[in-house]
């Protein structure tokens, strides 16, 4: 999987053809799974106009402060939602940005998590993402 | 014929062991799972992130090295700038 063929904004001209990094072979997501949270961005980035992000890999402490450290790093925090997600710490951080969670409330965002936990808690992380970014941008609405 | 059955137990042992040792892709929560952090960007064009050359999927390397203004972060979470969710399972 490249940057190529998952960038939204190529997404809505010319489908890139599907290459992949190696070390993404060996990432916490089957193949399978793979495709469906790829599709899952695209389909939530292109229905809201935001950015969603997936990092997936341990989180230190406090998990919160470096979710929100690494939402920072986004070229547009503010417009932009972060799914931190850390299976063997068990911890699941959604930071959304200032323009974003005028959109999408907290409220909003807990329910995804509360979603998206129950699937991680049965062994389904890419469900539980796919699942949590549908939720996501449904309460976020169209842009 | 009892020869036949050694060899057919030794045959099913050995891929019980083999299947056994193969890494398992499979996260299953409260047991060990290795892998490499991966950190799906929605437009790596537009967007930059440290230690990056604006790929899809970053290394754990990549996170860790991410900004060390520490106080900074904690400064900006304090005025509530963002938003979210937290959970655990």
């Amino acid at each position: 999987m490249t940057a190529g063929d998952l960038t939204h904004a190529q997404a809505h001209a010319e489908p890139a053809p599907r290459q992949w990094h190696p070390e993404v072979l060996d990432g916490p997501l089957t193949t399978r799974q793979l495709l469906r949270v790829d599709e899952a961005l695209r389909l939530a980035d292109a229905s809201t106009g935001l950015t969603f992000s997936v990092y997936i890999g341990d989180l230190e402490e406090p998990v919160r402060l470096h979710a929100e450290k690494l939402h920072e790093q986004l070229a547009d925090p503010d417009r932009s939602v972060l799914l931190a997600i850390s299976p063997n710490q068990r911890v699941l951080e959604i930071v959304t940005g200032a323009t974003t969670r005028r959109r999408l409330f907290d409220r909003d965002c807990k329910l995804a998590a509360l979603s998206m936990a129950a699937a991680f808690g049965g062994g389904d992380l890419g469900g539980g993402i796919v699942a949590g970014l549908a939720q996501l941008a449904e309460h976020a609405g169209r842009a | 014929m009892i020869a036949g059955a050694v060899v057919l137990g030794l045959l099913i042992t050995g891929i019980v062991y083999a299947g056994g040792t193969r890494r398992s892709r499979r996260y299953r929560p409260g047991r060990p799972f290795s892998f490499i952090p991966v950190w799906f960007l929605a437009a790596p064009g537009r967007q930059i992130v440290a230690g990056s050359t604006g790929q899809r999927e970053l290394t754990a390397s990549a996170s860790a090295s991410l900004g060390a203004d520490h106080s900074a972060q904690v400064a900006r979470a304090g005025r509530g700038e963002t938003g979210g969710a937290s959970d655990r399972w």
